[in-house]
C-alpha cells in the first residue's frame, strides 16, 4: 500500500489540501448533525407550513445586527407558560392569570404581539373568559382584548377541550377590538381622538409601546408587565400552555425571510442537501463515465462507435434547457431533487468517457495487459482488475472536480425558480430572496448567506481538488 | 504424443500496405521435454509465431488458418472462449518478451502470478497466493517478493516473476519469448541456467525465441530458423549449428562474430523482404548466393536431409 501512503503524504503535504479537508470535514459535520436532529420530511412539515413559524417576526436582520447598527433593536422573546403564575377562587370562579413582566429598553417598537393558548379544558357550560391587559410604564394600563373560549356544542359532554390540534393564536396588535382599547386610552389619557382603524394604520404596536411625540409616536422605554387572565366558572378550568410573543426586530443567527422562517434552520437544512447532491452526483456520474469509458476503450469496434456517438450526442445537448424541460415534465411525479440529480448524472457522464478512452487506448497495449490476454483472463477481468486501477487516479479526482459543478448546478436551477419545493436548498432560499425583492428592499441576510454557502462548499472541493492535482498529475503525464 | 503440433500454419495481417504475410505455411513438432530454439531476425515472424499458438491475435488478422494442435485441441478451430479457458496458461503458458513491461505495476506481484489460479481454477486469493510463493522460491525468489510491487524489483527479479508466472499452473508447454533480450549478460545466464534447471527437473517442453543463436544453442534440444515467415531449416541443435545446410543459416552463422576464431563476421547483403510483397518462388534468393532459376519460379517445398532433419532450399531437391 506504499504507493497510496506517498500518494496520502503528498496530498496532505499542501496547505491547500489541508484548508480543503478542514472545510470539507466542517460540511460533513455540519451535514451529519442536520441529518440526525431533523426530521426528514423537515421541508413539507416545517419549512413550507407557515403556521409553524407565525410565532417569528418576519423579515428581520439576525440577532448580532445589533453590534453593527446605533439603533439598538428588541430581539424576539417568546414566554411559555405551562403553569399559570396565580390562580384565585373567587365567587365560584376560577382566575388563572399569567404575568409577564418585561424591561424595555429599545430604540424601536416590537413588531408584534401575540397570544396563543393551547389544550384549554373546562367542565361548565359557560366557556372561560380570556383578557389581556399591558400595564405600561408610565402606569397606565388598557385592557387589551378580551374574548371567549368556543362554549360547548348541543350535546357535547363535559369536560370539554378546545384548541388541542392547534393553539389559538391571537395577533393582538392586528385585532380590531385592541384598535379600539388603544383608541381609547389615547383619547382617556392624552386626550388624542385618533379613530379605531387609524390606530391600525399607525401600527397598534406602537401605540401601545410608546407615546404620542410630534406628529407621530416615540418608543415609550421602561416596565411593561403583560397580563393574561383567564376567567374559568369551575374548578377544573386549565390551559395547557399559553404563549406570550413580544415579536422582536432582530431574530436567532440568520434572521428571517418574510414568512418568519428562521433562516439558520434552512441554512442548515442545505448542508446536507448539498453535499448529497454534490456526491451523489458525482459518484454516480464518474462510475458511469469509467466503466463506458473503460468499456468503449477496451472493446473497441462497434461498442466503442455506439458509446462515444452517444456520448457525442448527449454532450452537445445543451444542459441547462433540458434541466429545464425535464424538471417540467417530471417535477411533479417524482421529488425534484432526485430528477435534478438524475438528469446532472445523465448529461454529465459522457464527458469524463470520452477524457477516459484514450487513456485506455493507451494501456490496452501494454505488456501486461497482453500477458494478462494469454494468461486467459476474462474481458471483465482484464478491464476492471489491470486497465480500471491505471486511470483510478484520475478518475477519483475527477470525482472531487465534478462536485461543485453539481452543487452550483442545483443551485441555478434552484435559482431560476425548478428547485424541489419540499425541501429548502441554499439555491432556493436564494432565489425566495430575490423573488419577494428582498435584495431591493436591503434584506442582506436573506441573500448573502447562501450565496456564500455555496460558494464556501464549491471551494471545498476546489481547494481539495487543487490539493490532488500534484498527487495526480504525474501518473497523468507517465500515462500519456 | 507431441506436446505442440503445428501444421500449415498460416497467419496474415491486414494493413494499409496490404497483407502481410508474417506466418506463411508453418509445420513443426514439439516433442515432450523438448526444448525447440526458433531464431531468426527481427520482423521474422518469430513474435507472431507465438501469438499464433496462444491465439491471442491483434484485431487486423486477415488469415488464420492451418492447425495447431496442443494436447489434441486445435486452436485455430476453437472459439475465444474455449481457447481461453481451455489452452491459454491450462497447456501453453508464455514468458514474455521485455518482462519488465508484463507485470502489471498497481497489482503486488504475488497476486499476478497466483492470478491464473484465480481466473482458471476458482481458487480464493490466500490459497493462490499460497501456490504463488511456491512457484517463486522455484525459480529462486524468496517468498516475501510476493507482497512487493514490480517497481520494488530489480529486471532480474522481475524476470524470474514472470517466469514463475508462466510455470503456475503446471503447463506442458511454455513459450519463451526472447526472455534475455532485457537483461545483462550475468543475470542472463543466471536466467539461462533456471531455464535449464527448470527443463531438466520439471521435464517442461519449451519453445525458446531469440535472436540469438548462442543462447538459442545453450539451452535448445532442436533447432528452427526462420525467415521472412517461414521455417526454412529445423533439425536438431548439432545438425543445425554445425552443419547449416540452408544458405541462409550457413550466412547467418557467419554472421555471428566468434570470441576465440579469428574470422571477421560477414553480412548477408540485401534486406530482408517485405512481407507485405515478399519475392516469388524461394523468398530468400534475391539474397542467396547459390540461386538458380527454379529457386526464382517455384518455392521449394521441406526436404528432408539425414534424419529428422528438413532445410527449405532447392539445392537439397535433387538429393531427396
Amino acid at each position: 500500500m506504499s504507493v497510496g501512503r506517498d500518494a496520502l503524504r503528498e496530498f496532505w503535504a499542501s496547505k491547500v489540501s489541508k484548508m480543503g479537508v478542514a472545510l470539507l470535514v466542517l460540511l460533513v459535520v455540519v451535514s451529519v448533525y442536520v441529518v440526525l436532529t431533523y426530521p426528514l420530511d423537515f421541508g413539507l412539515r416545517y419549512w413550507n407550513n407557515p403556521a409553524y413559524w407565525a410565532d417569528n417576526p418576519k423579515a428581520v436582520p439576525p440577532e448580532w445586527w445589533n453590534l453593527f447598527t446605533d439603533k439598538k433593536l428588541p430581539p424576539h422573546v417568546i414566554k411559555d407558560f405551562h403553569e399559570p403564575s396565580d390562580v384565585r377562587d373567587q365567587r365560584g370562579r376560577r382566575i388563572l392569570e399569567y404575568v409577564y413582566s418585561f424591561d424595555f429598553q429599545y430604540d424601536e417598537f416590537p413588531s408584534f404581539l401575540s397570544i396563543s393558548l393551547n389544550n384549554v379544558t373546562f367542565s361548565s357550560r359557560r366557556p372561560p373568559r380570556v383578557e389581556i391587559f399591558l400595564d405600561r410604564p408610565d402606569n397606565i394600563s388598557v385592557r387589551l382584548l378580551r374574548f371567549t373560549v368556543t362554549g360547548p356544542r348541543p350535546g357535547e359532554e363535559a369536560p370539554y377541550f378546545r384548541y388541542v390540534e392547534a393553539p389559538n393564536r391571537v395577533r393582538i396588535t392586528g385585532d380590531k377590538n385592541v384598535f379600539s382599547a388603544l383608541s381609547a386610552m389615547l383619547k382617556k389619557y392624552y386626550g388624542l381622538s385618533i379613530r379605531p382603524s387609524e390606530v391600525g394604520e399607525i401600527g397598534a404596536e406602537k401605540v401601545a409601546f410608546g407615546e404620542p411625540s410630534g406628529d407621530g409616536f416615540k418608543v415609550l422605554r421602561g416596565r411593561y408587565v403583560l397580563r393574561a387572565v383567564v376567567t374559568g366558572y369551575d374548578e377544573d378550568v386549565d390551559v395547557g400552555m399559553l404563549r406570550m410573543v413580544v415579536g422582536g426586530r432582530v431574530y436567532g443567527f440568520s434572521g428571517t425571510d418574510t414568512l418568519g422562517r428562521d433562516l439558520a434552520v434552512g441554512l442548515l437544512f442545505g448542508f446536507p442537501i448539498a453535499l448529497l447532491i454534490g456526491f451523489l452526483t458525482s459518484t454516480v456520474t464518474t462510475i458511469i463515465g469509467a466503466i463506458t469509458g473503460v468499456i468503449s476503450g477496451y472493446m473497441g469496434g462497434k461498442v466503442d462507435t455506439g458509446i462515444q456517438r452517444l456520448s457525442d450526442i448527449i454532450l452537445n445537448i445543451p444542459l441547462l434547457p433540458i434541466l429545464i424541460f425535464f424538471t417540467f415534465v417530471l417535477g411533479t411525479e417524482i421529488p425534484r431533487l432526485w430528477v435534478i440529480i438524475a438528469i446532472l448524472i445523465a448529461f454529465s457522464w459522457p464527458s469524463l468517457t470520452i477524457v477516459v478512452r484514450p487513456m485506455v487506448l493507451q494501456i490496452r497495449e501494454s505488456q501486461f495487459v497482453e500477458a494478462a490476454v494469454a494468461i486467459g483472463a476474462p474481458r471483465l477481468w482484464i478491464m476492471f482488475r489491470h486497465i480500471f486501477p491505471q486511470v483510478a487516479p484520475f478518475v477519483f479526482a475527477q470525482l472531487i472536480f465534478f462536485t461543485p459543478s453539481a452543487i452550483l448546478a442545483e443551485a441555478a436551477l434552484s435559482f431560476l425558480g425548478l428547485g424541489d419545493p419540499s425541501m429548502p436548498t441554499w439555491g432556493q432560499i436564494l432565489e425566495t430572496g430575490f423573488r419577494s425583492g428582498g435584495v431591493y428592499i436591503g434584506y442582506w441576510w436573506w441573500v448573502l448567506p447562501p450565496g456564500l454557502l455555496i460558494v464556501f462548499a464549491a471551494i471545498t472541493f476546489v481547494l481539495i481538488a487543487l490539493g490532488l492535482e500534484p498527487v495526480v498529475n504525474p501518473r497523468l503525464r507517465r500515462m500519456k | 504424443m507431441a506436446v505442440l503440433d503445428i501444421v500449415n500454419l498460416r497467419l496474415y495481417y491486414k494493413t494499409l500496405r496490404g497483407t502481410v504475410r508474417a506466418v506463411e505455411r508453418v509445420s513443426y513438432r514439439v516433442e515432450p521435454g523438448e526444448a525447440l530454439g526458433i531464431v531468426g531476425e527481427s520482423g521474422c515472424g518469430k513474435t507472431s509465431m507465438a501469438n499464433a499458438i496462444m491465439r491471442t491475435l491483434p484485431s487486423n488478422v486477415e488469415v488464420y488458418d492451418g492447425h495447431v494442435i496442443v494436447d489434441g485441441h486445435d486452436v485455430v478451430r476453437m472459439s475465444e472462449e474455449e481457447v481461453r479457458r481451455k489452452i491459454r496458461w491450462r497447456k501453453v503458458s508464455m514468458v514474455f518478451q521485455g518482462a519488465m513491461n508484463a507485470l502489471n505495476p498497481v497489482i503486488r506481484v504475488g497476486l499476478q502470478v497466483a492470478e491464473p489460479l484465480i481466473i482458471h481454477e476458482g481458487m480464493d486469493k490466500r490459497e493462490a497466493l499460497e501456490i504463488a510463493r511456491e512457484k517463486l522460491k522455484l525459480v529462486g525468489l524468496p517468498p516475501e517478493v510476493s507482497d512487493r510491487y514490480p517497481h520494488e524489483l530489480s529486471g532480474g527479479m522481475k524476470q524470474r516473476v514472470v517466469i514463475a508466472m508462466a510455470l503456475v499452473m503446471n503447463p506442458k508447454l511454455v513459450i519463451l519469448d526472447e526472455p534475455t533480450s532485457a537483461l545483462d549478460v550475468s543475470i542472463q545466464a543466471q536466467i539461462m541456467n533456471l531455464l535449464k534447471k527448470l527443463k531438466r527437473e520439471m521435464g517442461l517442453s519449451m519453445i525458446f525465441i531469440t535472436h540469438d543463436i548462442a543462447l538459442a544453442s545453450d539451452l535448445s534440444d532442436r533447432i528452427a530458423v526462420m525467415y521472412a515467415g517461414q521455417v526454412v531449416e529445423i533439425g536438431s541443435a548439432e545438425q543445425v549449428l554445425l552443419e547449416p545446410k540452408h544458405p541462409y543459416t550457413q550466412k547467418l552463422l557467419a554472421a555471428t562474430p566468434r570470441l576465440r576464431a579469428d574470422i571477421t563476421p560477414e553480412f548477408i547483403p540485401g534486406a530482408p523482404p517485405d512481407l507485405a510483397s515478399p519475392p516469388q518462388g524461394c523468398r530468400f534468393h534475391p539474397r542467396c548466393p547459390y540461386v538458380m532459376d527454379r529457386c526464382r519460379r517455384e518455392e521449394p517445398p521441406d526436404f528432408e536431409v539425414d534424419g529428422g532433419r528438413y532445410v527449405k532450399c532447392w539445392l537439397y531437391g535433387e538429393e531427396g
